[in-house]
């Protein structure tokens, strides 16, 4: 177990290391100075020339320049925002809850929704119910997702104003940033309108989380559905029936433990689309995250941002997708047995 | 034990049910306002800037300026100086200023003494004096001022005690009073200064902004919001509401959108051909006023074959207006014949000697002997007042250009990219225009096409008259209004002899709001302001 926990640390290094000589290497492309396009200052004092030479060995060869490069922006120095003279560190840590919250309000809504249908798909005599469940699921799936927030918009917002469609909450509510989870900030919040801003906050998440939650919404029930037939012909199972088990039991207690371990690998699977779909949703409902922070820097010729951005998303997608790996081989007892074997 | 269990399950479920149904409630909202703004403003002093953006976020809600203008009475109005009086010679400016004004206070600075002449000599000190401690703090310079030669004007500001100050000008100035009384004339604190360039950080003066305006500045997040709240010190009508809440919401049809779902209850700048859907919504309303702008589309004067007036004067003729203002403008604004609007005093109605006619354009490229004419226009990408599209209108110019065989290529960048590089002067042509900041007709000229204007890179057609200069030199100094509008009818013809620019159009002071929000005056010029607002409560309907 150690050695492939070791072998997965290894592959993350390596990845990242590849990753962000990529973003250095496209820096430098950039059609500025290098100096501007690493420390965002584009008017430097003499001094502070000096000290973005001297950070990033600007001139010294290319090999020692990624290594202070990556030093410089392992070490949190991520230069200043061209655009607005502030530290990106900060701003970054400022939008990156807001993409958080999302996803995880997303793949909430993927997992509760997802997964009974997913059961209800594999279990239902019914032909008609199976077909419509697997027919929601490929329309869902193959809906352009920039298509279907612009609509629900239009409808949920503008026509029907049930839902406001744009940012995280109300401007006019005062919510101090604790967390910089919305939901969790209203309620830590001490103001007398604090279970307003909540609802408010509710109110707001509900049509960007549900647009992006679609695309790991259908992949769910997908997975599960053909996890749990899988799972459901298994001996075990057969045995716990014949034990007198009521299917209910089976279904909880022996059946879905098992089937869930392929959505999870499915999770992983989808990091990559599952980002840059927030990236759209982010930009539709102008939801303050990393995403539309990224996009307006690119908007913006901000080069700092640009990097900062595209620099965490990726380093974020990379950490998670070798972590769901190692927690799928931990909770997995097939893989285990063959490492043990090994 | 497991039994019990299930019972809950649903139990918590309703729970949830009935939360989110609660959720849907009325909700206990705090009071203020939103207005969807445009964009981010560039810095948070007026003096360093002349973008409408940054206008409406700062100049009348953080700050107040010597005097104002108020526009029914066509009159000066006092603001932080109560009274003022002119030499005989014109020379002299002689002001009283308001006793027991307070400036507002953040985390950095809470003031020590009220607002006296030492906030004005700083204000004004720090842009006519080069040597001064802050004179160079401002990268983009005070283009404004720089337009208006503002530093060879003003020779010295003389204190004469705490509360009494005088102007002395190199030569009378007919638009002195007028230029004061602008959005960009504003006063900062001495006091706030001096103490951010003992520590070292005299750029926070022009961040986290110190005024004496109706409204303090809360926070600012770029690209997200500004918040402004109420400042209980105002020395006039206190503000109405407690809080305002810049949305920045760059597109267009996102801030019609917000306005729909009510995440906004005031708008930036709708586009014409929004009108008709705001329209099918009965809580919005739309304001308008003839505003004080003209659209125009400024040819750089300094790049071959551009300096060539036969050429300006063939791409003038070939412009078809009546189309652009179908298509951008939807009838919300009327074709310009020359720089200043029909809303301005010195406006009279002449025609348009560079009217539409390809014939014209294409005999006068053959006569400049210019061939396979292919240039650059740019194209702002914000909705300014005077011009909701510039997008449309360069594609619509692109294919007018394209009846006379001259081929354009539009280019664009964001905005705060695009204002740095127009700076640089590297362009061809620009899609752009002018706000009034009041209503003297110099502002119409002297900012954008002096010889002045050219070196504060005001001047978007980089063209530079000795004969305009002189004409305008000559109006400032006059005092009759009618000698004056001669003038500056003057100074029109020379504009139309050498079409620095082709005026497009003066459009209307659209202004998109809730009907339960009160916005007593548009003003037909200049910046929002936000201190006489008012949010009327909702009545019951019966």
């Amino acid at each position: 177990m150690w050695r492939y926990f070791v072998r997965r640390i290894n592959l993350f290094f390596v990845t990242s290391i590849v990753m962000i000589s990529v973003i250095f290497f496209a820096t430098g492309m950039f059609p500025v100075e290098k100096g501007y396009a690493l420390s965002g200052i584009q008017f430097p004092t003499v001094e502070q020339q000096a000290q973005t030479v001297e950070d990033y060995n600007l001139e010294d060869n290319q090999l020692n320049q990624f290594i202070a490069y990556v030093t410089q922006r392992l070490s949190g120095n991520l230069g200043i925002s061209v655009n607005s003279q502030q530290s990106v560190a900060d701003e970054l840590s400022a939008v990156l809850p807001a993409s958080f919250e999302l996803s995880l309000f997303a793949g909430c809504i993927a997992v509760f929704f997802g997964v009974p249908l997913g059961v209800i798909a594999s279990l239902s005599a019914s032909k008609t119910i199976q077909r419509s469940i697997l027919a929601i699921t490929l329309t869902g799936y193959s809906i352009p997702v920039f298509w279907l927030g612009l609509t629900l918009a239009l409808w949920f917002g503008v026509h029907l104003e049930w839902l406001p469609i744009s940012g995280q909450i109300n401007l006019l509510y005062e919510i101090e940033p604790v967390t910089g989870f919305m939901l969790i900030d209203t309620l830590l919040s001490e103001r007398p309108y604090a279970i307003s801003a909540f609802k408010d906050a509710l109110l707001h998440i509900i049509l960007p989380a549900v647009t992006l939650a679609v695309l790991p919404f259908t992949v769910v029930i997908r997975i599960t559905r053909q996890a749990m037939m899988t799972v459901m012909t298994q001996t075990y199972i057969r045995a716990a029936e014949a034990r007198g088990l009521n299917t209910f039991r089976i279904l909880i207690r022996h059946a879905l433990p098992n089937a869930l371990i392929p959505v999870l690998k499915a999770f992983g699977l989808m990091l990559g689309s599952f980002a840059s779909y927030g990236i759209l949703v982010e930009v539709i409902f102008s939801w303050p995250g990393v995403g539309l922070w990224l996009i307006n820097g690119i908007y913006q010729r901000d080069y700092t941002v640009i990097q900062a951005g595209i620099l965490s998303v990726s380093l974020l997608i990379i950490f998670l997708s070798i972590m769901i790996d190692l927690v799928h081989t931990t909770i997995n007892p097939i893989n285990r047995k063959e490492l043990y074997a090994n | 034990m497991r039994v019990k269990r299930e019972r809950w399950n649903p139990l918590a479920l309703l729970c949830l049910l009935s939360f989110l149904v609660t959720a849907c409630g009325e909700l206990n909202v705090p009071s203020g306002i939103v207005y969807c703004s445009e964009g981010n403003p560039e810095t948070f002093n007026p003096q360093l800037i002349t973008s409408g953006t940054t206008i409406d976020a700062t100049s009348n809600q953080l700050y107040n300026r010597l005097i104002d203008y108020n526009d029914d009475s066509s009159d000066y109005t006092p603001a932080l100086a109560t009274d003022w009086k002119v030499s005989d010679d014109g020379l002299q400016y002689h002001f009283t200023l308001r006793q027991g004004v307070q400036f507002q206070y953040n985390d950095l600075f809470s003031p020590s003494r009220n607002f006296n002449a030492d906030d004005v000599i700083f204000s004004f000190g720090r842009i006519i004096d080069v040597n001064h401690s802050y004179h160079l703090v401002s990268r983009t310079g005070y283009p404004f001022f720089q337009s208006i030669d503002f530093a060879n004007l003003v020779t010295n500001i003389e204190k004469v005690n705490d509360y009494e100050i005088v102007f002395h000008l190199a030569h009378k100035d007919a638009s002195f009073l007028s230029n004061l009384a602008t959005d960009f004339a504003v006063i900062l604190s001495a006091e706030y200064a001096m103490q951010q360039l003992a520590a070292g950080t005299p750029e926070n003066v022009d961040y986290f902004a110190i005024g004496t305006g109706p409204f303090y500045l809360s926070e600012y997040v770029k690209n997200e919001y500004i918040r402004f709240k109420r400042n209980p010190y105002y020395w006039g009508d206190e503000a109405k509401i407690d809080m305002l809440v810049f949305d920045i919401t760059r597109k267009s049809e996102a801030r019609l959108a917000k306005i729909i779902t009510k995440d906004c209850q005031v708008s930036a700048l709708p586009k014409a051909n929004e009108l008709t859907v705001i329209k099918k919504h009965k809580h919005l309303e739309v304001r308008t006023k003839p505003g004080l702008n003209v659209a125009f589309w400024a040819f750089n004067t300094q790049k071959p074959p551009l300096d060539d007036a036969r050429v300006r004067h063939a791409l003038a003729h070939a412009v078809d207006k009546q189309n652009i203002l179908d298509v951008v403008y939807h009838d919300t604004a009327i074709a310009a014949s020359g720089m200043l609007p029909p809303a301005s005093w010195a406006y009279s109605e002449t025609e348009d000697v560079n009217h539409y006619d390809p014939e014209e354009a294409k005999r006068l490229l053959k006569e400049a002997g210019v061939t396979n004419l292919s240039f650059d226009i740019w194209a702002m990408p914000v909705v300014r007042i005077y011009n909701p599209n510039a997008q449309k209108t360069a594609e619509l110019i692109q294919s007018d250009l394209a009846n006379i065989g001259v081929t354009v290529n539009i280019v664009s960048y964001d905005w705060s990219v695009f204002t740095q590089k127009l700076i640089s002067s590297d362009y061809d042509s620009v899609l752009i225009g002018w706000n009034a900041d009041n209503t003297d007709p110099d502002n119409f000229f002297t900012p954008l096409l002096s010889c002045s204007a050219l070196e504060s890179n005001n001047n978007r057609s980089r063209w530079c008259s000795n004969e305009l200069d002189s004409v305008l030199a000559q109006a400032k100094e006059t005092l009759s209004k009618p000698e004056r509008k001669a003038l500056y009818q003057q100074a029109e013809k020379i504009i139309h002899e050498q079409v620095p620019l082709v005026n497009i159009a003066h459009a209307q002071k659209l202004l998109l709001k809730n009907t339960d929000i009160n916005i007593t005056n548009v003003n037909p010029y200049g910046g929002m302001s936000f201190s006489d607002v008012e949010l009327i409560k909702e009545e019951v309907q019966p």
